[in-house]
């Protein structure tokens, strides 16, 4: 930390572990030099306002968290049938960034071979999975037009497998994540699309104001489901799964296993209509089921502008839930998770009313920023309109990031340490310098990634890299509690985004920790007299102490 | 501009029983050959055959210079013709003829309305006891109380006529309109001129004018009426719920009676979550103005944030006995089905989630416009 540029240099007083002042230090880290390129137009064709997504993961396997950032591309003005979006040029290119042991960072994008992501593809998000278990994370990047996956090489590059897997899926896609479905112990892969749009019958709305067109202007869209074969390529189960039956207008999607019956249930949200829960029935087929679980709609049954979710636990009660955010006016919605398969909206009850109605959010994390042992709530946030303020002026479209901390299951405005209001769309987060505190990348449209990095603390934490045999390698989708703490793994997070792959846990005051992880293969592990403030490996072990089903 | 106001086909429309009045008389005291040009003349106008008419009808007051209904006939004509200018000459001769004629009067206003001599119409429909042309005279002649009176007068006689609604809604807001404007530029420095200077900005959406508009009102006079309702109204269309709270509890105590800021006071305790002291309020509410649908719902809400289901099913059951088929029927039954579920009862949750998708129409309503 030492080692990157403050930019504030306001006082922190630790008391106790609890965090008086701003919780983050925005930070301009060395080499990190990106601008996100989404090329905004006068015609307001859609796609200029929602990329673009970040990874946070450690590539090279050196322990540093490098940074993967998406790039939109250069949208032509008029607007052509068929536009290149210009991504050969190097201004367009997504980029990866190597953390080096100082903190710095170097861009690797062309040595890695990820310079150029194909003309004709609008970059938006990105998803990070081992998918063929060589130990080495795999990036798929989601776009407008074809999307890519790039397999990790191991050697400080990666191949466009793209072709021979059979995941390019077209279209417009947008938040894509890795997870195992069938527990086979191979990541699947699963991709949002927003909706049938494209260059030809792009429009806008607004009428002399000039406004992105509402989602129902364009007809909806199905996501994919790919099962991975395990020999490199992948299968669209989409239709045979029960995923493709349903159309919808996705922008996030989250994983979690809500009603323990081991297997990974998806939700995704959906703007301007009903959300989606898909329950995982464990035969390989999904049932959409958010309207009788209760994680569809507001509480006054009205369809919502859903964009990025993150489905952990808030409440420290072993379930996961559901949070969602939305368009000013709506309030981000809280599934909360009752057991039996239920949920119940509780945004008012968490204190969402009075932070989130007045605010557009986008990406979206759970994460104990305190070390406190109750998770916080982040959000990047603002408008998706850059002339909203003309329209409405009690709207504004550059805004801070919503940082709230959990107090009693009630969320409270806490400082971020962030004044520079950007238009945020992803966020990722991790430790990226390893001190033990959960940092975030924020991805902010026209503009640099901000870098917050966490002022920490004296409080413990303990954060878990796991290591599956049976299970896929990554352990996405394993339930892993710490002191009475639960996190399900996965690295999809928020709204196009990916984090880090580890599984972070304050601990407070405590000074050891029991860790229990339930692996996807049904192996239930248990660690008593865990020391604390260590990064620990957890390997699946090959034979089961104690199974659970 | 009269033509914006009252089209010439709207104002003849209620012409042919006058045309019938003028038959029965036109047949028993006219001259065999009068009489035939007259009864030509109405058959031609039926036929709107109008130049026809018009001759025939010249013919008469030709064969009968003092028989008015000739003439009025021929004035009517000319309307119906849109020919107004015309249409004077033969009426103002037929009052000559006859000073108390109802329908000379009611012609001549007419024709003179929809040429823009408003303040030459007003007589004539004076007399003609047409209280809703009148009004319509008076807006344009600047005479806003006056017409008020005669358009609620019309209304009464005519309650459904979207005219009368529309000029009686026009007169009210140029009234209004009008007393403001005086106001403001005779006492700028009043609570009052602040506080409609605040409802100004607050309608044109500038609010942080409308704030200060209305914090200066209250500077001014912190017992003025209604501004705190106002003010917290400009804080809850920004979402500060703590404000909003604020003013709406600042208007509850100045008007205890209050059913609306009661209301408005349980709202802005209900975004933020706190729902015993929502429900306080929404029940005091509910005591003032028993049954109001949005506070029963509001209240259901309430209770459900509180944990109290029974209260909350009362509360939404109640709801639906008073209304069943509308928007806010349908959240009370997806309430109910969310309370339902939460107990374990699926088949009546169920049925809750049917109610509310058949009032759906098999969709969900939107709730904010997306994307903009």
């Amino acid at each position: 930390m030492n080692s990157l540029l403050r930019i504030s240099s306001i006082i922190t007083l630790v008391l106790g572990g609890a965090l008086v002042g701003p919780v983050f230090e925005v930070v301009q880290p060395r080499g990190l030099n990106f601008t996100l390129e989404n090329s905004p137009t006068p015609q307001k064709h859609l796609i200029e306002t929602m990329p673009g997504g970040v990874a946070l993961f450690d590539y090279n396997n050196d322990g540093l968290l490098d940074i993967f950032l998406v790039n939109g591309g250069r949208i032509s003005s008029p607007l052509p049938a068929q536009d290149d979006f210009d991504r050969h040029d190097p201004r367009y290119w997504n980029r990866l960034f190597r953390q080096n042991k100082d903190g710095s960072f170097t861009d690797v994008t062309e040595q890695a071979g990820l310079a150029n992501a194909g003309d004709g593809n609008y970059g938006m998000g990105v998803a990070v999975g081992d998918y063929d278990n060589d130990g080495y994370p795999d990036l798929y990047v989601t776009s407008y037009g074809k999307n890519i996956l790039y397999h990790n090489n191991g050697d400080g590059t990666f191949t466009d497998v793209t072709a021979k897997a059979g995941v390019a899926a077209g279209g417009w896609s947008e938040s894509a994540g890795f997870f195992d479905y069938d527990n086979d112990g191979k990541l699947d892969l699963f991709v949002t699309r927003y909706m049938e749009w494209d260059t030809k019958h792009s429009k806008d709305c607004g009428g002399n104001f000039h406004t992105y067109c509402p989602p129902e202007e364009f007809p909806a869209t199905t996501n994919i489901l790919y099962h991975n074969n395990g020999d490199g390529t992948f299968t669209d189960v989409s239709q045979r799964s029960g995923i493709a039956a349903k159309k919808g207008r996705a922008l996030g999607v989250g994983f979690a296993d809500y009603d323990g019956d081991g297997f990974t249930d998806i939700f995704v949200s959906n703007d301007g209509m009903q959300q989606y829960l898909y329950h995982n029935n464990g035969n390989g087929t999904f049932s959409e089921v958010a309207l009788e679980a209760g994680a569809a709609l507001s509480d006054n049954g009205r369809r919502m502008s859903g964009m990025g979710v993150v489905f952990q636990d808030y409440d420290n009660d072993g379930r996961p839930d559901i949070m969602v955010t939305l368009l000013p006016r709506e309030i981000y919605s809280v599934y909360h998770n009752d057991g039996g398969g239920s949920f119940s909206y509780r945004s008012l009850e968490t204190g969402l009313g009075v932070l989130s109605s007045g605010s557009s959010g986008w990406s979206i994390g759970l994460e104990d920023f305190e070390n406190s042992g109750i998770k916080d709530l982040f959000v990047a946030q603002s408008h998706v309109l850059d002339n909203v303020a003309v329209i409405d002026p009690s709207l504004h479209y550059l805004d801070v990031p919503l940082l709230a901390t959990n107090r009693s299951n009630r969320f409270e405005r806490i400082d971020s340490g962030v004044t520079t209001p950007v238009a945020a769309r992803g966020a990722a987060f991790g430790d990226l310098n390893n001190d033990g505190w959960q940092d975030v990348v924020v991805t902010a449209l026209g503009g640099h990634p901000q870098v917050l990095m966490n002022r920490g603390g004296k409080a413990h934490w303990l954060t878990i890299s796991l290591r599956g045999t049976r299970s896929n390698r990554d352990g996405y989708g394993a339930r892993v509690q710490v002191n009475g703490q639960t996190r399900f793994a996965t690295s999809t997070v928020g709204y196009l985004s990916a984090s880090d792959k580890r599984l972070h846990f304050g601990l407070g005051t405590a000074e050891k920790a029991k860790v229990e992880v339930l692996w996807p293969s049904g192996i239930h592990q248990i660690l008593d007299e865990v020391h604390p403030d260590q990064v620990l490996e957890v390997r699946e072990p090959e034979l089961s102490e104690k199974k659970q089903r | 501009m009269i033509s914006g106001l009252m089209s010439a086909g709207a104002m003849v429309s209620g012409l042919a029983i006058r045309a019938v009045f003028v038959v029965t008389f036109a047949t028993l005291s006219l001259s065999p050959e009068a009489a035939q040009h007259m009864q030509a003349g109405i058959a031609a106008d039926k036929q709107r055959q109008f130049d026809v008419a018009v001759t025939e009808f010249k013919k008469v007051t030709e064969l009968e210079p003092s028989f008015a209904d000739g003439f009025i006939s021929l004035g009517q004509v000319y309307i119906e013709k849109h020919e107004f200018g015309s249409a004077m000459q033969p009426l103002k001769h037929a009052l000559e003829v006859s000073p108390d004629s109802a329908p000379a009067h009611q012609l001549l206003g007419y024709a003179l309305l929809i040429q823009g001599f408003a303040s030459q119409a007003i007589p004539h429909l004076e007399k003609a006891q047409d209280k809703t042309a009148l009004g319509v005279a008076q807006i344009q002649a600047g005479q806003l109380a006056e017409a008020v009176v005669n358009l609620q007068g019309a209304l009464a006689v005519h309650p459904n006529d979207p005219d009368v609604l529309f000029y009686l809604g026009r007169a009210s807001g140029l009234l209004s309109k009008q007393s403001i404007d005086t106001l403001i530029a005779g006492y700028p420095d009043s609570a009052r001129a602040h506080q409609a200077m605040g409802e100004n900005y607050f309608v044109l959406r500038q609010m942080p004018d409308a704030e200060k508009e209305y914090r200066e009102a209250l500077r001014l006079r912190p017992d003025v009426p209604e501004v705190h309702m106002e003010l917290g109204e400009v804080y809850a269309g920004a979402f500060q719920w703590d404000k909003a709270e604020e003013e709406f509890r600042a208007q509850s105590k100045l008007q205890p009676g209050n059913a609306e800021a009661a209301y408005r006071l349980g709202e802005a305790l209900l975004a933020q979550g706190k729902g015993h002291e929502a429900r306080v309020e929404l029940l005091r509410a509910d005591k003032l103005l028993p049954d109001m649908p949005e506070t029963l719902y509001s209240l259901g809400k309430a209770a459900s944030l509180e944990g109290d289901s029974a209260a909350a099913e009362k509360d939404w059951t109640k709801l639906l006995s008073i209304e069943s088929e509308s928007p806010l029927a349908a959240q009370a039954h997806f309430g109910l089905a969310a309370l339902y579920r939460k107990q374990g009862k699926t088949a009546a949750a169920q049925e809750q989630m049917q109610e509310f998708q058949r009032l759906q129409g098999g969709s969900t309503p939107s709730q904010a416009p997306a994307k903009q």
